[in-house]
């Protein structure tokens, strides 16, 4: 399989590129990036050929490409990569706006070429156990779902995600998505309405997009969820933050936190002095091996253009509810 | 000063335990349930007053454990009878008799201490410490968790599952984090709230997402939910400078593992506090130091009447589907 990426704007371009290097079936032909400097770090540090422009990698005859751009770049990449009928693998959030992801499928549609967003977090075994708990029927009528992905905030990373223009706002735009596709996902319903307080209660003085957001949500089922996405943990927080998710359950509850297993690690001149290095499955790995088994066996994904665009709507109606101190409904006419 | 209990259901027996710990004297129990009342008595070596003019003519406070919605008259009848009065939370059923009761015994010239225990519980003490020394800057987000199980009817008569007598879940078990959020995060400006209830029997969750006047913002998580025996509660308080995390699931001083018999949940579920310090001995001790020594109590019986207009507002924003604004 010839593989591309196109931009290293985002984070996880460094860990696919890590995995995808160390599987022998895998080409990984190279990457696009329009900052030079930044550029020849990236191809140096992983041993990979840079192209200065998406156009000149997708005319290497490629099998996938993955869209590791700036949120707010994804359609134009997408269009790129559909018109050279490669298929794509996105970062989420898909897009910043509704129309800007529409337009991906569009161009997808056009061209037959499949679409998958990167939602890792199905793979992780800690959820897939949640959801064969939900399904099971073990845990009774479900009451509701307390999440939380907080964070630092990642701007020390990747200054473009603390950037509204580039990423089409903050910690909701960045976390939201996550917990409003495993919830999606678990239950296999839509989310119909959401209520948000969102506001920049952390880096006020620093950034200029939202840090903290609480979102209570309903699901089609009756289901109630809260999602915490705040960049709530601090810099000098033993790692980047976690990912909490508990199914209450009349017969039963699910308590998830899906990196638990790290060591503790104290390390004196270390960037975190005390830090949690993980040792539990990496859920990126297992993200890409169903990308490279659906282009492999010419199906479609098991994560769609459409888990992407519905995680978004959540995301957006976030900051509608917020704007107006009022819940928001989301509206699914098939669910009549 | 001598004290009476009223009431001598669980919290009864609590704070007969409670006051224990304390210079008062605990001179005895009066109950509707005379046996029970038999039973407080006897562990506590105190009498039992079989008529509540005898208890309101010995004591000097008046420690009302009743259910909730006899609050108001026992309150009522203890400050004309002269005496302080000591009442379990929630303070009332609404903000009116709540009102009525603290003018009450003002008029008497008594004073009212309202049992927010959580506010004694050492953790929840130690960070609001913290968050009030500035060492986790500007509050941010808060997150706090208190989920139990449908309380049990030990008697025939589960008054706590009948909204019209307990307030219901939000008013009896979720105002103590209503009361806690607005300690550290200072008056609240509108609430959203959501519950769910069981398909079958009285088991619920709700979550409540509130706004307070000065920036911060909370998400509470309450419930009677859990399988018996199971109570977990959890604080999470994020700021500009700084984050505090604390959680029930964490280990204990002292874990044992040993062959257990089915049934042992206690009635009503509480939150243990760890070894040597129990939380409603501390409330005790302050409400009769502050009472002997004519000072104010840490906790006034206005902030219980504004928890109490929170898990009200909540109640119904779950009932309309609309954020409340207080």
């Amino acid at each position: 399989m010839r593989i591309g990426i196109l931009s290293f704007a985002h984070l996880h371009a460094e860990g696919y590129a890590a995995l995808l290097k160390t599987w022998p079936s895998v080409e990984l032909v190279g990457f696009s990036h329009e900052g030079a400097e930044e550029a020849r770090h990236y191809a140096a540090a992983y041993g990979l050929r840079w192209f200065g422009r998406p156009q000149d990698l997708l005319t290497e005859g490629l099998d996938g490409v993955i869209v590791c751009s700036e949120n707010a770049r994804h359609l134009e990449l997408v269009e790129q990569a559909a018109e050279a009928k490669v298929s794509i693998l996105c970062e989420k959030p898909i897009e910043v706006s509704l129309e800007a992801a529409q337009r991906m499928r569009a161009a997808c549609e056009r061209n037959g070429v499949q679409f998958m967003t990167a939602f890792p977090m199905r793979f992780a075994p800690a959820a897939q156990s949640v959801q064969a708990a939900v399904r099971s029927g073990e845990l009774g009528a479900i009451y509701g779902v307390n999440g939380i992905n907080h964070s630092e905030i990642p701007k020390a990373h990747r200054a473009w995600f603390a950037d509204k223009e580039r990423a089409g706002g903050g910690a909701v735009m960045d976390h939201v998505v996550h917990l409003a596709d495993l919830l999606r996902w678990y239950f296999g319903a839509e989310v119909t309405e959401v209520y948000a307080e969102v506001d920049n209660l952390f880096y006020p003085q620093e950034v200029a997009v939202d840090t903290a957001g609480l979102l209570l949500v309903a699901l089609e089922n009756g289901v109630q969820a809260s999602i915490d996405c705040s960049w709530s943990r601090p810099t000098w927080y033993p790692r980047w933050g976690h990912l909490k998710m508990e199914v209450v359950g009349e017969r039963g509850t699910v308590v998830m936190d899906a990196f638990a297993q790290h060591l503790h690690l104290y390390s004196r001149g270390a960037a975190r002095p005390y830090s949690w290095p993980g040792f539990g499955p990496n859920p990126d790995a297992a993200l890409l091996q169903e990308w490279l088994s659906s282009l492999r066996e010419h199906r479609a994904p098991s994560v769609t253009w459409n888990d992407g665009y519905q995680a978004l709507r959540v995301a957006l109606a976030a900051y509608q509810s917020a704007q107006a101190q009022a819940p928001v409904k989301i509206p699914h006419p098939a669910l009549g | 000063m001598r004290v009476g209990i009223i009431g001598s259901g669980v919290m009864g027996e609590v704070h007969a335990a409670g006051w224990r710990q304390t210079e008062a004297e605990l001179i005895g129990v009066h109950s509707a349930n005379l046996e029970q009342a038999r039973r407080v008595a006897e562990e506590f070596g105190i009498g039992v007053y079989d008529r509540l003019e005898a208890l309101l003519e010995q004591a000097d406070i008046v420690d009302v454990c009743v259910p909730t919605f006899l609050h108001k008259e026992m309150v009522l009848r203890s400050a004309a009878a002269g005496k302080h009065v000591v009442c379990e939370k929630p303070l009332a059923l609404n903000l009116q008799d709540g009102q009525e009761m603290i003018e009450a015994c003002q008029r008497a010239g008594v004073r009212l201490f309202v049992a927010m225990v959580v506010r004694f519980f050492p953790q929840y003490r130690l960070a609001q410490e913290l968050v009030s020394k500035g060492q986790i800057g500007k509050l941010g987000v808060m997150r706090l968790k208190r989920v139990a199980y449908v309380p049990r009817a030990e008697l025939s008569d589960n008054w706590y599952l009948d909204e019209s007598r307990s307030g219901g879940m939000l008013v009896d078990l979720m105002i103590h984090d209503f009361d806690y959020a607005r300690w550290l995060g200072g008056p609240v400006e509108r609430i959203f709230a959501r519950v769910n209830r069981a398909t079958d029997g009285p088991g619920q969750y709700a979550q409540a997402l509130l706004r307070f006047k000065e920036g911060s913002m909370a998400l509470i998580e309450g419930g009677w939910a859990y399988p018996p025996g199971v109570f977990r509660t959890a604080l999470d308080l994020s700021g500009t400078e700084g984050l505090i995390e604390w959680s029930s699931d964490e280990q204990a001083p002292v874990r044992s593992f040993t062959l257990s018999r089915d049934g042992s949940a206690a009635a009503v579920g509480l939150p243990t506090a760890g070894l040597a310090t129990d939380p409603y001995a501390l409330e005790l001790q302050h409400a009769y130091q502050a009472i002997v020594s004519n000072e104010p109590f840490s906790v006034t019986a206005e902030d219980s009447l504004e928890a109490l207009r929170i898990a009200l507002a909540a109640r119904e924003s779950m009932l309309t589907g609309q954020p409340v604004s207080l």
